[in-house]
């Protein structure tokens, strides 16, 4: 196996031969195109999950030519570690939007205004801290790196949710988780498989399906707690037990827990017992030009960690910013507050997820793909969604799991329909094109049927029975 | 002991085993109709010491001895046995009548195994496919037996819930424990199955459950909320359902016993373990002997049988725990026990398809021959029955063959293919446990509101010092859940 490295011209070599990470680089350089095979233990050794392989595909390389020339010592360390963590991605000139909000807001822009740039900023600090996390794992090693791997993975979307719950917002809590699983596994999967069959049309295609069962056996296991719930309510006869929501209270806090302990063992199993299923495949060392995958970490840890924490207290800020503004945008562009939820946030928030993932499957390399949208979708389903019942439980706010029927019938067939199509180990085009389009189908019932006028106080409901 | 006929036959099949596991061995070993379900209970049995029994000197006495400690000795489930009489006793004595309860659902535990057992013994003598069409019929002779006692005295809603719940309980529960157990056993050997035999299960159970949707539908689609939906066409349609049904049950054995015998071949164990599998080529009672016994166990288990079904609504009450729970995840927790055990053993042991052939061919049978058996004898009996389940049992079941189909349609496992399904029991457990669905109305287990409530719990206690009397009284009248309920909901 190979690595990608950063193709340095000769002079930037030179030139930058001097700082710590110009060495590392150059050993990289010097060694891939000889010897792949021994260096995968080592490389593996850092927990590389498919997710930090997909993010990895945006970011460039850092050019440091400027900064070489710039003479102080340490105000060299600190640019380039700004260089690195700003510039270091694709998606850096989304970074303004970040200011802008937090201007937005203080100088009473139109609140509408406030949302759209709130969730313009989210994508590139998402994309940051997953790049955090893999460099904070390769000091903690395997074990613990893929453990803050899965836990921050879907920061955004926990984030989000955690705000949303405090404000008693519930049902936008369970439309933004939902439609984030929808859109992990009709939209990103989907696309990535069409795009990717149409770019590699006459090659196989085909993946490890063993993956793919395990994350669909845990996505069935949600589901079927979600249908307990929905029928639960639909079961009970009498018209006025209608408002007695403590049996359902306690069946979602019970599922809940049944989730999270599935959840616990698909850790143990994908990071202790099997690991060897979850391997990520490393890229050939043909596409110097847009992926850069390091073997050593590029940031000191403290500097991370820091990082890791002033970013994620920024995601919190900008998600204060969504949770509040949402009725407003909602007013403003005449589309009702549960659209927005299931389809426009999870949309915004999944973007660089999205992008790796369609760009892995242009490469051919579906494991990564799926490892991103499934290992994605059954996190949300079997951790965020739990966690938030059980912080709301902590809170005092009656959420439970019992999504509605419409989401409810979406999330069972999506599910299916992934399965299903999964079920083979091989792909096409064809095999992508389904769930994109049951995503569309998706996405214009809830326009249709959540229109505003239709809102039977949605957002409200909430709050009233809290 | 070389002298006697069983221990002839015992040392010559100990002889066998250790060395012609392949050739001869094997043909004489399928000619005795063995299927999974006779392998998986061979777990449970013991190999009997007949040595003091030699000591008789008289020789009907010794041979009767004999017999008598092949049936009762030969099973490590035997300390239940003293159950069945007491049960007996119970009954005439006036224990209390969850005493009776418990101590009937006890003892139909070896009954079961001992019936099997028989049946197993009888296959020697009347050939494979004969012998197979006994197991298919007596392997879940227990539910076949409390469902027409339960019709028989009109509770209707035992039935179907104790059928669901024996479907769930194989599929999720032993199949579940079994891959989860089995896995952890087996951590770095790889585990397969032939998916062939799953595959047909599974079809056979998603058939069954369509038939259980249609009438759900049909009868969402026909009550408009005004009116009572009129029973007749949903009983039509029910014994329509059922005997196609019993079609498909047909033509299953008939593919299991004819034309593709060769894929449910049991898989032979490798004379390895003499100390806990017995597994004898011939039979070790007499076909005579065998089959009055299997007659009078089967009488036993409906006597036993009868007792479960008289008084679950008094052990509800006494335990405070719905009768609709008891029925989906009690009763067939304790039936399914001994075929759970050896499902479970032969999972630690990596054969696979011992286990899901007796989980999931427990499953079918149930599925597939005792609900339309029991919609066809309710018809006879002019009782109407029909295949409609409430709505949170049929969305469990499908939820349940769908997890189960996804499970094994590759033909591996590991340890958190068997996880999953075993968590999709305690959802459904917790479901039932909360919701009563006889009633349709939530359970009365207070304390249950209590555990959630701990900040208003003061408050409550002096409002329902009031209640707890009016509470007391409604228990000893057999109401089910519905006074009780009342009286909860009103603290609220």
């Amino acid at each position: 196996m190979s690595y990608i490295f950063v193709s340095c011209t000769a002079d930037n070599v030179a030139a930058m031969a001097s700082t710590g990470y110009e060495a590392a680089r150059r050993l990289e350089a010097g060694n891939p195109k000889g010897g792949g095979g021994s260096r995968t233990a080592h490389g593996h050794g850092h927990g590389r999950t498919a997710h930090n392989m997909s993010s990895s595909s945006l970011r460039k390389k850092s050019d440091l030519s400027l900064l070489s020339k710039v003479r102080c010592g340490l105000l060299r360390t600190i640019l380039t570690n700004l260089q690195e963590i700003f510039l270091g991605t694709k998606l850096f000139i989304l970074f303004p939007a970040v200011p802008l909000a937090i201007a937005a807001n203080y100088l009473h822009f139109g609140r509408a205004w406030l949302f759209a740039l709130s969730l313009l900023g989210l994508t590139p600090l998402a994309e940051r801290v997953s790049f955090l996390t893999e460099q904070i794992a390769y000091y903690t090693g395997p074990t613990v790196g893929g453990l803050l791997n899965a836990t921050c993975g879907n920061a955004t979307e926990l984030i989000i949710a955690l705000f949303a719950l405090h404000r008693g917002k519930i049902e936008v809590v369970k439309c933004s988780l939902v439609g984030s699983i929808l859109s992990n596994l009709l939209l990103v999967l989907g696309s990535s498989l069409f795009l990717g069959g149409i770019a590699n049309l006459h090659k196989e295609q085909s993946f490890d399906r063993k993956q793919a069962d395990v994350n669909t056996g845990l996505l069935l296991l949600g589901a079927l707690c979600h249908i307990l719930l929905l029928a639960f309510d639909h079961a009970v006869s009498s018209g006025e037990q209608a408002a007695d929501v403590a049996p359902r209270l306690w069946l979602s806090r019970a599922c809940s827990i049944v989730m999270l302990l599935a959840y616990v063992a698909y850790l143990f199993f994908q990071l202790k017992t099997h690991r060897q299923l979850y391997e990520s495949e490393e890229e050939e060392d043909d596409d110097n030009d847009d992926a850069v995958a390091q073997d050593e970490a590029v940031i000191g840890f403290p500097s991370a960690l820091a990082w890791l924490l002033g970013m994620t207290a920024v995601i919190a800020i900008l998600s204060e910013y969504v949770v509040a503004t949402i009725e407003a945008a909602s007013d403003s562009w005449g589309i009702s507050v549960s659209f927005i939820s299931i389809i426009l946030l999870p949309i915004v928030g999944n973007a660089a997820e999205h992008a790796g993932a369609i760009i892995f499957a242009f490469k051919n390399k579906l494991d990564i793909t799926l490892g991103v949208s499934l290992g994605s979708a059954t996190q949300i389903s079997m951790f965020v969604v739990p966690l938030s019942v059980i912080v709301a439980w902590i809170m005092g706010i009656k959420m439970d799991l019992d999504l509605e029927l419409l989401e409810t019938g979406s999330l069972i067939m999506a599910i299916l329909i992934t399965a299903f199509t999964l079920q083979d180990g091989t792909s096409h085009y064809l095999k992508g094109l389904v769930p994109l389009l049951c995503y569309l189908a998706i996405g214009a019932c809830f326009f249709v049927s959540k229109s505003p006028a239709n809102q039977i106080n949605d957002v409200n409901a909430g709050v009233l029975t809290t």
